[in-house]
């Protein structure tokens, strides 16, 4: 009894608080996440070197990879990750890392660069006013980054297309 | 692309979303990862008549987009079932009514019509009611289908107005 009393306090003061539970169905707790998103984001930035240079999807992922693996570099405890990043749980961002290397992948197999430099996306605004009954979903305010990886993309280009439209919707240079 | 208030929605003319939808699921920013629906429009005065919507959800960052591509009669559009595994009967439903099938569908079958059906009946051409009917026959113990015997006449409601449409006031 009296050394589990000296014993658990300093175990405490040692360790970082330890997540119980991420809160969602299916999704465990990761206990080395840093470590796991620091590696993940490194293989992210040497894959995408394989993209070609000037395309707005290159810019995209290194601009935003770059922010959060110095972020991650910075910080020690996972707590700390996600507060400054604001994209959610650690977990969360393992699997966003995951799946971004899983499109890199297919991106680079499917190659749909070389859109023309006078390819017009046509926005259509539509400004119909909405019934007072219907609900609008408007989403949440987005983490900051992606303004800043929005900027970094449309700071190089003329035409401004979204960083969605440019590599993927060519209409005619796409050969499947 | 279009962008108002209603959602935004994007209209593509590849054959194969797949590409742009597997994109919208992996990418960072985009995380689309549930598919809503998928339904077919027919206009039929344009050569490519049908259009095949596909609603999507992020839940990541709540937004829906709506992602349109066309499609003619004999085009083949590609399942996008392996990203979005809830697709297999909503394409099954765009091949039942309007005859946009897919390559290497896992598995297309017919899903609302009736096991001996021809035709697809949300196509434009196919009559409000279609052309068999169906009825119990005693003798023979089964369903039988016969051409169809309309004792009225096809009325036609016009529901701009609902009086009944005089010309004498």
């Amino acid at each position: 009894m009296f050394l589990r009393r000296f014993a658990r306090p300093s175990s405490l003061m040692m360790m970082a608080k330890v997540k119980e539970t991420t809160g969602i169905v299916g999704l465990e707790v990761v206990p080395n996440a840093r470590e796991v998103l620091i590696d993940l984001y490194n293989k992210t930035l040497t894959e995408i070197q394989r993209v070609p240079e000037d395309e707005g999807y290159r810019k995209a992922v290194e601009s935003f990879t770059r922010h959060r693996l110095s972020v991650c570099e910075q910080e020690e405890d996972w707590e700390s990750i996600e507060k400054k990043l604001g994209c959610g749980q650690v977990e969360e961002l393992i699997e966003e890392a995951r799946d971004e290397l899983k499109l890199i992948d297919k991106m680079i197999e499917w190659d749909p660069w070389g859109v023309p430099d006078d390819y017009e996306c046509e926005v259509v605004e539509n400004d119909a006013p909405v019934p007072k009954h219907v609900p609008l979903h408007r989403p949440g305010p987005l983490p900051e980054e992606f303004y800043k990886t929005l900027e970094a993309v449309m700071g190089g280009k003329l035409d401004g297309a979204l960083k969605k439209d440019e590599p993927v919707i060519p209409a005619t240079s796409q050969s499947t | 692309m279009e962008r108002s208030e209603h959602g935004n929605s994007s209209d593509t003319n590849t054959d194969c979303p797949f590409q742009l939808l597997c994109f919208l699921q992996l990418h960072t920013y985009t995380r689309v990862q549930v598919s809503i629906d998928i339904c077919g429009v027919d206009h039929p005065s344009r050569k490519r008549r049908f259009e095949v919507v596909y609603n999507l959800l992020s839940t990541r960052y709540n937004s829906r987009i709506r992602v349109q591509t066309s499609a003619d009669e004999v085009t083949r559009i590609s399942p996008v079932v392996s990203p979005f595994p809830s697709a297999g009967r909503w394409e099954r439903e765009v091949w039942d009514m309007f005859g946009v099938s897919s390559i290497n569908h896992p598995d297309l079958r017919r899903i609302s019509t009736d096991y001996g059906f021809e035709g697809h009946p949300l196509r434009k051409d196919l009559p409000l009611s279609g052309y068999v009917e169906v009825r119990y026959d005693d003798p023979e113990k089964r369903v039988v289908s016969e051409p169809i015997e309309m004792t009225q006449e096809f009325r036609y409601f016009d529901s701009a107005s609902p009086w009944e449409q005089r010309s004498d006031g």
